[in-house]
């Protein structure tokens, strides 16, 4: 754990710019689901699936760039992170149209 | 009220008088008592102990009713058990051989098997380990009650809604099963998290992923299921509970609800399920058919391929065990490929023991036997599983004994043929002597024959048009020589049963104490004395490939090299707090299912009362000093 704190200094720098990018698309990406919603550019029946497909890329930012979710340093945490969320999905997804 | 105090009054004076009066002492008493270590411990051999025992009671149980059943299907017509009391009597086979019988006994081989292997003194959490055996016992205990208060839980071991609701089953059979299932899958579900966690972190130096051995790599993949397949379980127990309990409406359709929600969620376990009782005993035929063709693992890495691609298809198929619901045929049809799909990895796992055995030098022990028996065992299991996966062939067996046949194929074949091959294999590892060789090979015998006495049978028992779960046919059905026949395989695998128990009484009295690797074995946990001392190793081991104690055998080191200098070894200390958090959620579900509200709650207070006691507890565990740990050492080589 204490070897790791200099390697997070050298990299608080670049991260800034990480941040300051991510933040940039994610205002971007809300503002399209605003729009989609609000202005009539795509038939109705696409806003709700449009819209769980701009949350499911702003989590992933969210979890990689503001949570530091790092593959690297984590890679079997993540890995069962993302096969439970994986399950949960097709497990609900299922239960949606079968029942 | 009065009698609890004469009963209060007259316990503490009993315990006075057996305790030589009431003085300073009494703790202390307690405490020296040997009961009073086995119940405290966080000894994972202990506790792996322990699980060996509950489990080998609840499989007597469990044996029992299913003499009872066979018994009554002697005769046509038979009026031994029938009806209700017959219901119960499945109901409870099912449920005990699944929850009480073969995960507990495969956690008992995990707990006593996987730190050796990858080379840990302790599992990650010992305390929840702990926790996690009581929770099993009191989860069996609390569902076996059933018997002596009567009313036991009698909807099948899947209780579908909505004959397992109230307007169906009214009073507390069912209860029994919600609650005793979910106490033991809280417990399930810690030791499954436990065993995640030690393996991914308390492996010895050198022991990498892929040098790890075959048992060790099945836990952890059955673990993970635990870890996924455990909360829908718990998620639709509650509903079942909200539903009988307190009055919900999850399932009733005239309130907006939909029996089918129970269904998905208990498969979403269930198929999972059927793979966590199952890897591990691949894992210990892997072990056990390397060990005794003294060849290496054919095919290791794709062994651990496919172990991981079964863990993940496991949980993409639950709906082939619903396919007469009326899902549809695209849904069967995708539902139907995936599972073919599995057939894939399983076959690239007998090919490999196939494979293993070939060219090796093969010692038939007791151990190897039930290995060999496996295989075409599990792959009949497997046929019929492939079958059964083509929906319209699905209408035809749905709900016959060909379904019946299966699965116990699978189980029995797969399984409980693992469960005692890890037994006749691991014993001297545990106790320090071997079991008797000559019972065993009667044992393996008796129950090899007795099974496919009892179970091929039944395919054509289904095919001829009997249903499963039923009490009674008649004479002019033809169904009675295959029935008696089945019924007599059933006694043969009973006297089987009782013939092992004879092995450990017998081997116990004629006990030979034998050295460190009694099998020429090849993995760590035969470089440690036999039993293990309760630090396992003394030094750390360094691995240094595959088959690590094997391949120091080879280099001509009879013992394997350190990771670290001998110094003082650090140990978590015994706590009673496991078995007293237990009691609580004992209390509270024994008070929810006689719907006594307030018993419930205030065992539920207890309980959570308990955990905050926990929470404050400084207790960092102690230090085995090295010149103990030396002469435990000399103690064992003398």
């Amino acid at each position: 754990m204490e070897q790791a704190k200099p390697q997070q200094e050298s990299q608080a720098t670049e991260s800034d710019a990480k941040h300051l990018a991510s933040f940039a698309v994610m205002i971007v990406l809300t503002a399209i689901a605003f729009a989609a919603v609000t202005m009539d550019i795509v038939p109705p029946a696409m806003v709700v699936p449009l819209i769980i497909g701009l949350a499911a890329i702003q989590v992933m930012m969210q979890f990689f760039t503001f949570m530091h979710l790092d593959f690297k340093k984590h890679r079997i945490t993540v890995t069962f992170i993302f096969t439970g969320l994986l399950f949960g999905v097709i497990c609900v997804v299922a239960l949606k149209y079968l029942v | 009220m009065a009698t609890l105090v004469t009963i209060i009054v007259f316990i503490l004076f009993l315990s006075a008088i057996l305790t030589g009066g009431y003085n300073k002492e009494l703790m202390d008493r307690f405490r020296s008592h040997w009961l009073w270590d086995w119940i405290t411990t966080v000894d994972h051999k202990k506790i792996g102990i322990m699980y060996g025992i509950g489990g080998g009671f609840f499989f007597i149980l469990g044996g029992i009713e299913a003499l009872l059943i066979r018994t009554q299907l002697f005769y046509p017509n038979n009026d031994f058990i029938v009806g209700r009391a017959f219901n119960e009597l499945l109901t409870m086979h099912g449920t005990t051989m699944i929850f009480f019988v073969a995960m507990p006994l495969l956690f008992a081989l995990m707990n006593m098997i996987v730190p050796l292997q990858i080379g840990a003194r302790d599992v990650a959490f010992p305390f929840l380990n702990a926790m996690g055996l009581w929770f099993f016992i009191a989860g069996g205990i609390l569902m076996n009650l059933s018997w002596l208060f009567g009313n036991a839980p009698d909807a099948g071991w899947t209780n579908y809604v909505p004959i397992a609701a109230n307007e169906y089953s009214a009073g507390t059979g069912i209860d029994y099963y919600v609650l005793g299932l979910q106490i033991s899958g809280f417990g399930t579900l810690m030791s499954g998290i436990n065993f995640l966690a030690t393996i991914i972190n308390m492996r010895t130096e050198g022991m990498s992923f892929l040098r790890m051995p075959l048992f060790t790599w099945t836990s952890f993949i059955s673990s993970a299921l635990i870890l996924f397949g455990f909360p829908p379980l718990t998620a639709g127990l509650f509903l079942i509970m909200f539903e009988r309990l307190f009055g919900a409406n999850f399932f009733d359709v005239a309130a907006g609800g939909n029996p089918i929600i129970w269904e998905h969620l208990f498969w979403i376990f269930g198929h999972p399920e059927v793979y966590i009782v199952v890897l591990p005993a691949f894992g210990i035929m892997s072990e056990v058919i390397s060990t005794f063709s003294k060849k290496r693992l054919f095919g290791y890495t794709s062994m651990v391929f496919a172990t991981i691609l079964i863990g993940f298809l496991g949980f993409m198929v639950w709906a082939h065990h619903m396919f007469t619901v009326g899902m549809g045929p695209v849904a069967n049809s995708i539902f139907a490929i995936a599972t073919m799909t599995i057939a894939v990895p399983t076959g690239i796992k007998v090919f490999n023991w196939l494979f293993t055995m070939w060219g090796g030098k093969i010692r038939f022990t007791t151990a190897m036997l039930y290995a060999v028996g496996f295989i075409p065992t599990f792959v009949m299991g497997g046929v019929t599983g492939v079958m059964l996966s083509t929906p319209p062939g699905d209408y035809q067996y749905h709900d016959s004994y060909f379904v019946v046949a299966h699965f116990h194929y699978v189980l029995i074949g797969g399984t409980v043929f693992g469960i005692l091959a890890g037994f006749y294999y691991w014993w001297p590892k545990i106790f320090g002597y071997k079991l008797n060789e000559k019972l065993g090979k009667w044992n393996f015998w008796l129950f090899f024959i007795g099974f496919h006495l009892t179970f091929l049978i039944q395919h054509f028992i289904g095919l001829f048009g009997m249903p499963r779960r039923v009490f009674t046919y008649q004479p002019e059905d033809g169904l009675t020589l295959i029935n008696q026949i089945s019924t007599v395989g059933a006694y043969m695998m009973a006297v089987a049963t009782i013939l092992f128990v004879v092995n450990v009484i017998y081997s116990y009295r004629h006990r030979v104490p034998v050295g460190n690797d009694p099998w020429d074995g090849r993995t760590l946990e035969w470089s440690i004395p036999s039993p293990a001392p309760f630090y396992n190793f003394a030094q750390l081991p360094k691995v240094r490939a595959l088959d690590a104690f094997w391949h120091e055998k080879m280099k001509g080191n009879k013992e394997m090299e350190p990771a670290e200098p001998l110094g003082p070894i650090h140990m978590p200390s015994n706590n009673h707090l496991p078995i007293v958090i237990v009691l609580g959620f004992f209390i509270s579900g024994l008070g929810f299912v006689f719907r006594s509200n307030e018993v419930g709650a205030l065992g539920l207070i207890f309980a959570f009362l308990m955990m905050f006691v926990r929470s404050f507890e400084k207790d960092h565990g102690y230090h085995v000093e090295t010149d103990e740990v030396e002469k435990v050492e000399k103690g064992v080589k003398a």
